[in-house]
């Protein structure tokens, strides 16, 4: 149970970092990035590749989230080009490139066949509780550390430019700054932030493969995120947590409707979380810490 | 006399309607200069292409001795040409002060690299902005709503918020559309007041979009009448109003 534990904390935290980079992006900035799951899966097989390959996991990681954070340049320019909504569509479509790109080269990522035998972290305390205790507890610096960084950035003069660009990018224009070097930069960020994410997932995980960077993680971080409170990075941690206590807490239903299948029961959780938004959409439509968009 | 901002010959259409046709105007430097016309005369267009969010289809703008035709917005800002909206576009979920303090002009403060490094420098930059905010906060009357959310003020406090966040700007000429739009007649004084203050103690010069045109003629010395795209009239406030073809486009010959 511990073991158990341990593990849905890690993934929670690995969401906690995902949310974190999308509200700088979406709640802070107001680019609508319905790609996030790319940069988690670039961050993942950048560090993946890179230790297979025999460099040493901290290296690996600082690699990933540059390279995650690289490949959304062009992407950040092409959402200067288009309005809000176009952004979303180019993204989700990127997310899927990225993805089939991932199945099709098999020379380099093995294609559906994934990617086994990925070095975990903290290998030198052995297989078990300890080694895992330790990358719970370096998620949780990392997560500190980014709440930290997004706390004093919406604080700054820099904060308050992105905010005033999420609120009227005309207006933003008009007192003489210029919104893209910022949107480009935060899309950047936010990035980088989701490759770190992926990194850690790969190296916990240990085997990667196209079917798990779905558009549907997109979607459960853009949940996390509502459930949490948009445009609030407190919004983020707590709409993390709570979205994992559905994700998982939904596998113990099965013990109070018996009659339903271990198959049907999949399905059943995925109605669950639907559920749970709808619900938090009516009666809480501010998340949870409340929100600023 | 030379011109601080110029028109010449500004046409555009949309989708083949001439929307602009060969419109000229002048505004000398430190002058206030009104422009009226029936709604659809043009009038907000003509703002737009001066202030660089449409881009004309012939013509040329000038500022400060400067061809600024096909310059981006953001250029025109910061050499000194400031616009507010007839709909005002305030940072809805920015407080007033805040509102205020990120129209300010700085080098420093708003690059990526300050969030990290030199924080020192951004707050001392910070605190002299911020008595700078405040003092236009002050005297835009706009005091008591400091530290609410810009959203949340009324559509007369918003013109203010608007015309303050231009200050910050540290303009040499404001383009104002329709000022006085939805405003309580006490707050047209005030505004016309505060407008004036700022002509002769800043020397900031001002072109005001208006169809109150009480408040306007006593404001401006010179008022272009726009009508169907083109300006027909054009001349010293009162005279300009008195003349029989403006009376016949402007208000139908009622008057």
């Amino acid at each position: 149970m511990i073991a158990y534990l341990i593990a849905v904390g890690i993934i929670a935290l690995i969401y906690m970092l995902l949310t974190i980079g999308l509200n700088l992006q979406y709640g802070y900035t107001g680019l609508i990035n319905f790609g996030v799951v790319a940069f988690f899966a670039i961050g993942a097989y950048t560090s993946a590749l890179l230790t297979l390959g025999g460099w040493p996991l901290v290296p690996a990681f600082v690699v990933a989230i540059i390279v995650a954070a690289i490949v959304a340049y062009p992407i950040g320019l092409l959402s200067l080009r288009l309005s809000d909504d176009y952004l979303a569509v180019v993204t989700l479509g990127f997310s899927e490139v990225v993805r089939l790109a991932i199945q099709q080269e098999r020379w380099l990522t093995h294609g559906v066949q994934g990617l086994p035998g990925i070095p975990r972290m903290f290998l030198s305390l052995g297989i078990g509780d300890y080694a895992e205790l330790a990358t719970l507890a370096v998620l949780v610096l990392c997560n500190l550390a980014a709440i930290g960084l997004m706390l004093h950035l919406v604080r700054s003069p820099y904060g308050r430019l992105i905010q005033a660009i999420r609120d009227d990018e005309v207006a933003v224009e008009a007192i003489g700054k210029d919104p893209r070097r910022l949107k480009v930069q935060v899309f950047m960020l936010g990035s980088g932030l989701a490759g770190l994410a992926g990194a850690f997932y790969a190296h916990f995980i240990t085997y990667l493969s196209p079917d798990q960077f779905l558009p549907l993680v997109t979607f459960y971080v853009w949940i996390a995120m509502i459930i949490g409170g948009t445009g609030r990075t407190t919004g983020a941690v707590a709409g993390s947590l709570i979205l994992m206590v559905f994700l998982e807490g939904s596998r113990f239903a099965r013990d109070w409707i018996p009659s339903v299948s271990e198959v049907q029961m999949a399905s059943v959780r995925l109605a669950l979380v639907g559920l749970a938004l709808i619900l938090f959409t009516i009666y809480r439509p501010q998340g949870m810490m409340g929100s600023r968009r | 006399m030379t011109a601080l901002l110029a028109a010449v010959g500004v046409c555009k259409s949309f989708d083949g309607f001439k929307v602009l046709d060969d419109v000229s105007f002048a505004v000398p430097e430190r002058g206030l200069t009104g422009i009226v016309g029936t709604n659809g005369a043009g009038k907000s267009t003509l703002f737009a292409v001066v202030s660089g969010q449409l881009d004309a289809d012939g013509g040329r703008v000038s500022f400060a001795d400067a061809d600024i035709t096909g310059l981006r917005p953001m250029r025109r800002a910061r050499l000194g040409l400031g616009r507010t909206f007839q709909v005002p576009r305030e940072f809805a979920h920015l407080t007033v002060r805040e509102n205020f303090l990120v129209a300010a002009r700085r080098e420093y403060g708003e690059t990526l690299g300050s969030v990290f490094f030199g924080w020192g420098r951004v707050q001392r930059e910070e605190r002299t902005l911020r008595d700078r905010a405040d003092g236009w906060i002050e005297f835009l009357n706009l005091k008591k709503v400091t530290d609410k959310p810009a959203g949340t003020l009324s559509g007369g406090q918003k013109k203010l918020l608007e015309l303050g966040r231009m200050l910050m700007t540290e303009p040499k000429c404001i383009l104002l559309d329709e000022p006085f739009a939805g405003v309580n007649p006490v707050l047209v004084e005030e505004i016309s007041t505060r407008i004036r203050e700022l002509n002769n103690s800043h020397g900031i010069a001002f072109v005001i979009i208006e169809h109150h045109l009480e408040a306007l003629k006593a404001l401006v010395q010179h008022l272009y009448v726009m009508d169907q795209g083109r300006v027909i009239a054009d001349g010293e406030a009162a005279a300009v109003l008195a003349e029989p073809r403006v009376l016949e486009a402007y208000m139908g010959g009622v008057i």
